[in-house]
């Protein structure tokens, strides 16, 4: 899950600073404990000591859990105002694009994704945005909450009907990206998946204009056919 | 000031009713504690079928050995049982029948309540499994609207799950209510809170959280009957209800539910590990108010779930704020507990195994909790199974290790016969490999693949096949331990070594108590001068009887 957009650097940088912060606790208590036992047994003919431990460095261990405590929330603090940043788009990215990031509206609903693009072409499943160009999904719901996660590209984000949540990012490499929905939503939760295809913003365009003709076309035949009779 | 007590007390009417009558309607703090308890490890053995059925499910890609709409039942079963009418009501249970004991109380100071709180426990439980009669809930762990409201889920499965758990809650509201008023006003001469034993203050601080957090989840549930049943809008997005409002709600009492279980076990490795270190609690007091803390901080670190709600990015640091401010009362817990190993004369008996099982656990879980407490890192791992396998240490760690820890313990006092050593100390192996096998290989799938939570099957080709293969052995491991322990329990109740009142050398009045107690608890309690009453006690037995020993001596000679 190699990240390919600015945010989710940070993101990878944070779990790793976050593992070896964990794995330093864990060794450490589980150190201390196994070092107790092995020295510390009654049968090994040990007498308990009668010295409390001192004031002191009950003192020292709460200041080095509290200084440990505060380097993490700052380290997090710092990480995630990075990964919150939102990256401008490349000059090779989408034209339209250079200066407001590219809103898509993605609509979850049970168990599929919509996604709505700005010249009303719209597609489900399949998200096609520009290499390079920031993408700003507003994430909604038509029915239950679900959380739209594509881990190559952004952190995951939920979708709640009533509500609009946001993810920005910006592809770097064309390609294809899988995707979860991420929050329990029922029957075909495990299914319910997405994609992200990223391409040139040449093919971009194409893509968009194809996709509104398409769409224009079928629902310009739809009409056809009730205006001539043949369909109520 | 406590009230005068009566020196002798008149017992032992002769019983004209069969013993699980007696049991079944009396309000005695021990028969209703002691009902819990069996209770509640009932529940973790259905806990363990519904564990079991959806790990078999996820043993292999694609798998169709159950269909999606019985695991979410599964799923949904098995988060109400596990939390609902387990991990919460073993630590109840076992509360309410030691506070009493451990402040030299009689009884407790509203014996009915605590009755009618164990009732509406059963009667929640019954509820919940009733609903096979017609359908079980489909909505998941924490059932989410607006996937639980009636648009989604029309059958009847999700108000039994809220009707049962409005009961359930109810019950243990009752229950804190009797440990609160007891802990204020019965204890023994010479009781002063400083002197209470941490297990007791443990109880004290679940009892009040639980009466922080118990009406707000009784009030989210009402709500949501009244969406399902009297057309609400209370949590309909959309239509002026907001489903994030259940979020808050149900995670208020999720998050404070998860502190209440560490806190119960942590109380009880306190009581544990000096006893069998033969050294006292070190930092006593700093544990007490590390316990505190954790209730405060934890609870009010709710947001710490939503973190990828849509919620301002100033909450989300607060929760996270917050969440890490937890290292340093867990911290100096933990520091604690092992110094007061330290320096001690370790007795390698089943209740300290199991408390090292609970100390080593907890502490994994919780360490890998302070990445889902980073914000940006949350964004990644939220709902992915490194949350099922952080929480699952956390909590299997508290309620299971910590639980066998407390059982082993005082399973004497309660029942006056010890339980199998050699079968504890397997059970203990199994527990702790099983553990290991069945949440590790999750860590991985979740944090390296991001795997994701609540699925009814998962895809091959993904890089987690050999995981979930792994983690599903491990379950039936982490299970045959369990069972294990059942099985010793229901052994030794009737052929343990019979048991002392004074089994391992403990510190709190509980031991000066027969084995089981009598239905009175204390002939004669003397004033309580320590934070170690017992050891008092024992000295001074031990004084008087090296005293008396001269002048006694000749006297026994036989005349010649």
């Amino acid at each position: 899950m190699a990240p390919h957009s600015p945010g989710t650097d940070q993101i990878d940088t944070l779990l790793w600073i976050g593992f070896f912060a964990a794995a330093i606790l864990i060794v450490a208590v589980n150190g201390a404990l196994v070092y107790a036992l092995r020295r510390y047994r009654a049968s090994r003919g040990t007498e308990a000591s009668a010295a409390p431990t001192p004031r002191r460095t009950q003192i020292r261990v709460g200041a080095l859990l509290t200084a440990f405590a505060v380097a993490v929330f700052v380290v997090s603090l710092v990480y995630t105002d990075r990964a919150r940043e939102i990256p401008a788009s490349r000059a090779s990215g989408l034209a339209s694009a250079s200066s407001e990031p590219l809103r898509i509206e993605a609509t979850g609903q049970q168990w599929l994704w919509r996604y709505d693009y700005p010249n009303t072409a719209f597609s489900y499943y399949r998200l096609v945005v520009p290499v390079d160009t920031t993408v700003e999904l507003d994430l909604v719901s038509t029915d239950v909450i679900h959380t739209w996660d594509v881990p190559a590209l952004a952190g995951k984000r939920d979708a709640v009907p009533g509500k609009t949540n946001h993810v920005v990012f910006r592809a770097d490499e064309e390609g294809v990206y899988e995707g979860r929905s991420a929050t329990f939503s029922g029957q075909a939760y495990a299914a319910m998946g997405t994609e992200v295809e990223v391409i040139s913003p040449r093919e971009y365009e194409a893509f968009v204009q194809l996709q509104k003709a398409e769409i224009q076309a079928a629902q310009d035949r739809v009409v056809g056919l009730i205006e001539s009779g043949e369909e109520p | 000031m406590s009230p005068p007590r009566p020196e002798v007390v008149v017992e032992g009417f002769p019983r004209r009713r069969p013993r699980w009558m007696e049991i079944a309607s009396s309000a005695g703090h021990k028969d209703v504690g002691r009902t819990m308890v069996v209770a509640a490890l009932g529940f973790l053995f259905i806990a363990l079928v519904e564990l079991l059925l959806m790990r078999l499910q996820l043993a292999v890609p694609e798998n169709t050995m159950l269909t999606p709409v019985t695991f979410n039942r599964m799923l949904s079963l098995y988060g109400a049982t596990a939390i609902f009418l387990f991990a919460i009501p073993l630590a109840l249970g076992l509360f309410y029948y030691l506070a009493p004991l451990q402040i030299g109380a009689r009884g407790t100071a509203l014996p009915r309540l605590g009755q009618i709180g164990l009732w509406l426990y059963i009667a929640g439980a019954t509820v919940l499994y009733a609903g096979f009669l017609f359908t079980p809930s489909e909505a998941g762990v924490n059932p989410l609207p607006p996937l639980s409201e009636l648009a989604f889920l029309p059958n009847n499965g999700v108000d039994a799950w809220a009707a049962a758990n409005g009961l359930v809650t109810l019950g243990f509201l009752l229950v804190a209510i009797d440990l609160v008023a007891t802990l204020r006003t019965l204890r023994a001469p010479g009781m002063a809170w400083r002197r209470l034993p941490v297990f007791t203050w443990a109880a004290a601080i679940c009892s009040w959280l639980l009466i922080a957090i118990g009406p707000v989840m009784l009030a989210a549930i009402t709500m949501l009957l009244i969406d399902r049943n009297f057309d609400g809008v209370f949590f309909a997005g959309g239509s002026g209800g907001a489903p994030l409002l259940w979020e808050h709600l149900s995670w208020i009492f999720y998050s404070g539910a998860y502190m209440l279980i560490l806190i119960a076990a942590l109380g009880a490795v306190a009581e544990i590990v000096p006893t069998f270190s033969r050294r006292p609690l070190q930092g006593r007091s700093l544990v007490i108010g590390s316990l505190v803390a954790i209730a405060a901080i934890g609870t009010l670190a709710w947001m710490q779930n939503m973190l990828t709600a849509p919620i301002g990015i100033g909450w989300m640091y607060y929760a996270m704020f917050l969440s890490l401010a937890l290292i340093v009362p867990f911290g100096l817990i933990f520091f604690n507990l092992i110094s007061t190993m330290l320096g001690g004369a370790l007795q390698m008996r089943a209740p300290l195994l199991f408390a090292i099982g609970a100390i080593s656990a907890i502490s994994i879980g919780l360490a890998a909790e302070i990445e889902h407490s980073m914000v940006a890192v949350a964004w990644r791992l939220h709902n992915t199974t490194d949350a099922t396998a952080a929480t699952h240490f956390a909590l299997v760690g508290g309620s299971v290790f910590g639980g066998f820890a407390a059982l082993h313990y005082w399973f004497p006092k309660m029942t006056g016969r010890t339980m199998g050593e050699t079968m504890a100390r397997m059970s203990f192996w199994t527990i702790a490999l099983g553990t290991l096998l069945a949440f590790v290989p999750l860590f991985v799938a979740g944090g390296d693949h991001g795997e994701i939570v609540d699925a009814y099957k998962f895809f091959g080709g993904t890089g987690v096949s050999g995981l979930n293969l792994i983690a599903s052995i491990g379950a039936f491991v982490l299970a045959a331990g369990i069972l294990l322990t059942l099985a010793n329990a229901i052994l030794s109740r009737t052929n343990g070594a019979r048991a002392g009142h004074d089994q391992w050398g403990g510190d709190s009045l509980e031991w000066l108590a027969l084995s089981p107690p009598e239905p009175h608890n204390f002939d004669l309690l003397p004033d309580v001068r320590s934070d170690r009453p017992m050891r008092d006690i024992r000295e001074a037995i031990a004084h008087s009887s090296s005293r008396r020993a001269e002048p006694v001596a000749p006297e026994s000679q036989p005349v010649a």
